[in-house]
C-alpha cells in the first residue's frame, strides 16, 4: 500500500464575460476497493454552491451553476489517498465489452488487430494485453500537439502519433475487438505534471490497470480520476455557457507525491 | 358579403363485420366544412423542402377507422400487456439483467443497440416507469388478426391530430355521434395529465420542445394548453442545486417537477451525451440522477423499441408477465440464429429485411425489389454479419376507404395507439390512423405526404 | 404570480403590438383611402412622409397594394399580421387554440384577397377588423392570468398611441390614448420587465398634458416611449 498526496488545478479564462455557466467536474478520486480516498478539499472560484453526484461508472460528478456574469473559472483539488493493488476491483459493465464513440475501429485498426491476433501466442487477458501494447509502441510515437481531445483511435492510428489519451483509445479499440471488456482512466501520475491516461483491463475476475503510454502495468504511483469507456465519459471538466468570448485559455497543473 | 358557400355532405355507410356482430354506422360527414376547421385551428406539421421550413396542413380523411367494442377489448388488454412487459423489461436491463442471464435476450442485441445507454444504468426513474407514453403501431391483417409493427417509447408522437379532429368533427357533424356511440377521445389531455402528476417530484409540469420550427410543434403547444403545463426551450431552464428551473421574467425561478421533453436522448444534456447540442439543459441527468425532476420518457428507452429486440418482445410477455402475448408480432425471424437463418436464406426474395443499427424508415429492404445478384451480396452479407438483421414477412394488410376528389378508395393504413403509464396504465380509446395517399405505398408517414383519420372505438 | 418566462414576456408585448399595428393600419388605410377617392389622389404621399419613407410606388393604387398586401412591405397590414402570428404561435397555452385560431382566420382571408379588391377598400377590409375584435374579445375572456393580459394590452395601447402620434391624428384622441395606456402602465408589478420607466413617463405626461407644447413635441413624446421600459437606474446606496 501507498499513500499519495495529490494535487490538481485548473484555471479557466475567458476573453470576455460570461453568463450561465453550467459545468460538471469530474475531478475527485474515485473510490474503490483499491483506492481510498483519506482527505479531499475542493476549491472553486467564483464561489459557487455545488452538488455531488455518482454517475453509472462510478465518478463523482461536481456540478454547479454561475449565473451572474464572470471571465473566469478557477477550480481545485488537494488532498490525500491511499493505494493498494492488493484489493481488487470487480465492479463490472457489460458495456465496456463493446466498443464507443471514440474507439470505434476502422478498416485500418480492423486489419491491424488481425495481424496482431495471428501473431499473438498469448492467452490471458493480461498477456494479450501487453502483447498488444508492445506492437503498438513500436508503430506509435508519442507527440503532443497532433491530435486533440476529440481525436478518435482510428484518426491518431492512421497519424502514428498521439498523446496518453490515444495510446488508451487504441488499446481499447483492439483489446474490445479481442472480445476483452476494458475500460478508459483518466487520473494523475507520479512524477508527471500533467493528467494522465491509461486502461484498465478486465480479466474475467477483477480489473488490472495497464499504461499503453509507458507500456508497462500500472502500479501503486497512479491516482484514478474517473473511468469510462472512453474520454467521452470521463472529461476532467465539462461546461456550456453564454456570452460574446471568443477564446478560452485553460491552464492545468498538478502533482501526485508519495507520504513516506 | 359572407357568401355561403356551398358544402357538400358525404352519406356513407360502414359495415362492420365481426365476431358474428353487424354494425351499421351512418356516418354523414361535412368534410369540406371539417377541413376548413382544421385550417383555421393551424393544425399543422412543418417540414423541411430544400433547406426551408414550411408548414403545411395534414390532410385529413373524414371516413374513420372504426374498431368495435369487442375488439377494442382485446386490443386493449394486449397493449396494456407489452406497455407493462416494456417497462420491467427497461428496469431489468437497467439493474440486474436477469432475462440476459436467463438467456431469453441474448445480451449482444441490447448493448450493440444505440438506444442502449450506459449512463443509464443504475439509475431508477421515478415510480420505476421508463415509458410513460408508449406509441405502438398496429396493423390490422386481411386475416382480421391485428399485429404489431413497431413499438415506439422514446418520444412518440400524433396523439394531438385525431384529439383535435373530434373537437371538430363534433362540431361540425353533430348528429353522427348522436347515435353512434363512439367513445369520447378528448380524455387524453387528463390521461397526460394525470401521468405527468403521477410522477412529478415537486414543481410545475412542462412540456420541452426544440421549438417552433419542429416538424411537431403543433401538438407540443396544443399539449401544453390542453394540460395547463408550461410550453419551455431549453434556454429557460437551468439546473441549479441538482433541481430543474424555469426562468421567470421577472428574474425569480420555479420549480420543474415533471418534464416532458420531446427531444432525443442524445440532445438532452450536453454535460452527459452530446456536447455540441444546442437545444438540451446542461446538468439535467444530475437533476434526474438525484431524483428532483421526472424526465418523460426516461432516457435510455431506445433500447426496448430496438427492431433487433422487436423480436423478443412475446418472450419478455411470458418471461415477466408469465402470460402469453395476446397480440401478435409480425412473423419475424433473427438470422442470428440458425433455423432462422436457413429459412431466411431460403426464403430472401419474399421477405422484408431490416437492418437493426438503421433508424427509421431507412435499412428496410423489400426481398422482392432485388436483382438477383443483390440477393446473393444480401445473402452473404447475412451469413457473415447475422445479428444486424432481421426478416419479417410481408404482412398483407387491410386497406382502409378514404375520400379523393369526391370518391372512395382504398389505400394502405396503420394505426398508433397511445398507452399511457402512470398510477395504472390505460390504453387511450382512440389512436392516429395514417394512410398513404399512394395507391402503391406502404409508407403511412406524414412526410412523405400521407394523411390522418380519426380513430373511433364504439362503446357498444 | 404567474410563472412568465423572459421569452414569452416579450412575445406577449410583441403580440400586443403587432396585432394592434394590424388593426390601426387597415384603420388609417381605409381613412386615406377615403380622402384618395375624391379629394386628393396624391395624399398618400402624406402617409409616406409620416414614416419617413419615399414615395416609389409611382400612384396610389400600387401603394395601396403593397401596404395591404406585400409581405415584405415592413409597414404593411399583411407584415404586421405575418409578425403577430409568428408571436401568437408560441403562445398558444397562454392565448388558447381559439385566440389563434382568430389570427390564422385573418391570415386565410388576407391572403384570399385579390388586387381588385382593394377598389372597395373599407368593406374590403371590414372582415378582417370583424376577426381582429373577435381576437381582442377571446384574449378578454380565455386568458385568465391577469398579468399575462396585461403585457399584451400594454404592447396593444403603446402601438397604437406610437401609431397615433406618427399619422398626427388629432390631440383629443391622442390624450384619451394615452390615459388609456397610464391605466394599462399602472397594473403592471414592479420589478418586471414591462414595469414603466418613471423619468420617462413624467417627460411623456407633461408634454402630452398640454396641447399646445404636444403639436410641437411630438418627436420628444416619440422618443420618451421608445424607452419606456428601460429599466429605472437603481438608487445608489449610501454607505
Amino acid at each position: 500500500m501507498k499513500t499519495l498526496n495529490f494535487s490538481f488545478s485548473t484555471k479557466l479564462t475567458f476573453d470576455n464575460y460570461v453568463h450561465d455557466h453550467t459545468f460538471a467536474l469530474r475531478c475527485m478520486p474515485v473510490e474503490s476497493p483499491s483506492q481510498h480516498t483519506v482527505s479531499c478539499e475542493m476549491n472553486i472560484s467564483p464561489f459557487v454552491p455545488t452538488r455531488n453526484t455518482m454517475d453509472s461508472f462510478g465518478n463523482t460528478i461536481t456540478a454547479g451553476y454561475i449565473s451572474k456574469e464572470h471571465r473566469f473559472l478557477d477550480f481545485e483539488i488537494n488532498g490525500r489517498a491511499e493505494i493498494n493493488l492488493s484489493n481488487p476491483k470487480t465492479d463490472f459493465m457489460p458495456c465496456y465489452l463493446y466498443n464507443s464513440a471514440y474507439t470505434v475501429p476502422d478498416k485500418a485498426l480492423k486489419e491491424f488487430y488481425i495481424e496482431l491476433s495471428e501473431n499473438c501466442s498469448a492467452e490471458t487477458p493480461f498477456d494479450r494485453t501487453a502483447y498488444f501494447s508492445d506492437k503498438i509502441s513500436d508503430i506509435i510515437t508519442y507527440e503532443k500537439g497532433v491530435t486533440d481531445t476529440k481525436t478518435k483511435a482510428s484518426e491518431a492510428f492512421a497519424l502514428k502519433k498521439g498523446v496518453c489519451q490515444d495510446f488508451s483509445h487504441i488499446m481499447l479499440s483492439l483489446l474490445r475487438l479481442d472480445k476483452i471488456p476494458c475500460r478508459y482512466i483518466a487520473g494523475l501520475a507520479c512524477c508527471d505534471g500533467e493528467t494522465h491516461s491509461w486502461i484498465e483491463v478486465w480479466n474475467g475476475e477483477k480489473w488490472f490497470g495497464f499504461d499503453p503510454a509507458n507500456n508497462c502495468p500500472v502500479n501503486e504511483d497512479y491516482l484514478i480520476l474517473s473511468q469510462g469507456r472512453d474520454f467521452g465519459d470521463c472529461s476532467i471538466d465539462r461546461g456550456v455557457m453564454f456570452g460574446a468570448y471568443t477564446r478560452q485559455l485553460q491552464l492545468i497543473t498538478s502533482n501526485l507525491t508519495e507520504v513516506y | 358579403m359572407f357568401i355561403l358557400k356551398h358544402l357538400f355532405c358525404f352519406a356513407l355507410k360502414i359495415l362492420l363485420l365481426r365476431k358474428g356482430v353487424i354494425y351499421v354506422i351512418n356516418t354523414v360527414l361535412n368534410a369540406d366544412e371539417i377541413n376548413q376547421l382544421l385550417r383555421r385551428y393551424g393544425v399543422k406539421f412543418g417540414i423541411y423542402k430544400n433547406g426551408q421550413f414550411k408548414e403545411q396542413f395534414f390532410p385529413f380523411d373524414p371516413i374513420p377507422r372504426v374498431i368495435g367494442a369487442d375488439d377494442f377489448r382485446v386490443i386493449e388488454k394486449g397493449l396494456v400487456q407489452r406497455a407493462d412487459a416494456l417497462n420491467k423489461f427497461l428496469f431489468d436491463i437497467y439493474h440486474e439483467k436477469n432475462i440476459i442471464r436467463d438467456g431469453v435476450v441474448p445480451e449482444d442485441f441490447v448493448y450493440i443497440s444505440s438506444g442502449y445507454l450506459p449512463q443509464c444504468e443504475g439509475l431508477t426513474p421515478p415510480e420505476n416507469i421508463y415509458s410513460h407514453i408508449s406509441g405502438i403501431d398496429l396493423v390490422e391483417g386481411k386475416d382480421g388478426e391485428w399485429y404489431i409493427l413497431e413499438d415506439n417509447l422514446r418520444i412518440p408522437s400524433g396523439a394531438s391530430y385525431p384529439l383535435i379532429a373530434r373537437e371538430l368533427t363534433r362540431m361540425a357533424s353533430p348528429d353522427v355521434f348522436k347515435t353512434n356511440g363512439v367513445a369520447d377521445n378528448r380524455n387524453y389531455a387528463n390521461l397526460l395529465k394525470d401521468t405527468m402528476d403521477f410522477v412529478n417530484r415537486g414543481g410545475i409540469n412542462a412540456i420541452l420542445t426544440p421549438g417552433r420550427y419542429n416538424s411537431a410543434y403543433f401538438e407540443h403547444s396544443y399539449l401544453a394548453e390542453l394540460t395547463g403545463a408550461s410550453l419551455v426551450q431549453n434556454d429557460e431552464l437551468f439546473v441549479e442545486d441538482n433541481m430543474l428551473w424555469q426562468k421567470t421574467y421577472s428574474g425569480g425561478k420555479t420549480r420543474v417537477g415533471t418534464l416532458y421533453r420531446r427531444i432525443s436522448d442524445e440532445y438532452l444534456d450536453p454535460l452527459t451525451f452530446n456536447l455540441e447540442s444546442l437545444i438540451g439543459i446542461p446538468n439535467l441527468m444530475e437533476a434526474y440522477r438525484s431524483g428532483n425532476v421526472a424526465i418523460m420518457n426516461a432516457l435510455g428507452n431506445g433500447v426496448a423499441d430496438d427492431k433487433g429486440i422487436y423480436y423478443f418482445v412475446p418472450k419478455m410477455i411470458k418471461y415477466y408477465l408469465g402470460e402469453d402475448a395476446i397480440l401478435k408480432n409480425a412473423p419475424t425471424y433473427l438470422p442470428f440464429y440458425e433455423d432462422d437463418r436457413d429459412y431466411v436464406l431460403k426464403n430472401i426474395d419474399r421477405l422484408v429485411i431490416k437492418d437493426v443499427a438503421e433508424a427509421g424508415g431507412y435499412g428496410v429492404i423489400f426481398g422482392s425489389d432485388l436483382s438477383d445478384e443483390k440477393i446473393e451480396n444480401l445473402r452473404q452479407t447475412i451469413k457473415r454479419e447475422p445479428r444486424r438483421f432481421i426478416a419479417q414477412e410481408v404482412i398483407d394488410f387491410k386497406d382502409l376507404p378514404i375520400l379523393e376528389n369526391g370518391e372512395q378508395v382504398m389505400r394502405k393504413a396503420d394505426l398508433r395507439a397511445f398507452v399511457l403509464s402512470g398510477e395504472t396504465t390505460r390504453v387511450w380509446a382512440s389512436g392516429l390512423t395514417r394512410f398513404s395517399r399512394n395507391p402503391d405505398s406502404f409508407v403511412v408517414n406524414s412526410s412523405q405526404g400521407g394523411g390522418f383519420k380519426d380513430t373511433w372505438v364504439l362503446s357498444r | 404570480m404567474s410563472n412568465i418566462s423572459i421569452e414569452h414576456g416579450d412575445r406577449l408585448y410583441w403580440l400586443g403590438r403587432y396585432a394592434e399595428r394590424f388593426f390601426t393600419t387597415m384603420k388609417s388605410l381605409e381613412r386615406l383611402h377615403d380622402k384618395v377617392i375624391d379629394r386628393d389622389s396624391e395624399h398618400y404621399k402624406k402617409y409616406l412622409e409620416c414614416f419617413g419613407l419615399p414615395d416609389t410606388y409611382g400612384d396610389s393604387k400600387n401603394f395601396f397594394e403593397s401596404f395591404i398586401l406585400d409581405k415584405n412591405n415592413t409597414c404593411s397590414v399583411a407584415y404586421s399580421l405575418e409578425r403577430a402570428y409568428d408571436n401568437g404561435i408560441v403562445l398558444r397555452e397562454e392565448i388558447s387554440t381559439e385566440a389563434l385560431a382568430y389570427l390564422q382566420l385573418a391570415m386565410d382571408k388576407l391572403y384570399g384577397l385579390k388586387g381588385n379588391s382593394l377598389k372597395g377598400l373599407a368593406v374590403t377590409l371590414l372582415p378582417l377588423q370583424d376577426i381582429m375584435f373577435s381576437f381582442w374579445g377571446c384574449i378578454m375572456d380565455n386568458v385568465h392570468s391577469e398579468e399575462i393580459r396585461n403585457i399584451i394590452f400594454c404592447g396593444k395601447y403603446v402601438e397604437r398611441l406610437e401609431l397615433y402620434i406618427r399619422l398626427k391624428y388629432r390631440y383629443q384622441l391622442i390624450l384619451r390614448e394615452f390615459e388609456r395606456l397610464c391605466t394599462v402602465l399602472n397594473r403592471i408589478p414592479e420589478n418586471t420587465p414591462y414595469r414603466f420607466n418613471e423619468k420617462q413617463l413624467s417627460v411623456m405626461e407633461e408634454i402630452i398634458r398640454d396641447s399646445e407644447r404636444y403639436s410641437d413635441s411630438r418627436n420628444e413624446v416619440l422618443s420618451a416611449l421608445a424607452k419606456l421600459f428601460e429599466p429605472s437606474k437603481r438608487k445608489d446606496l449610501v454607505t
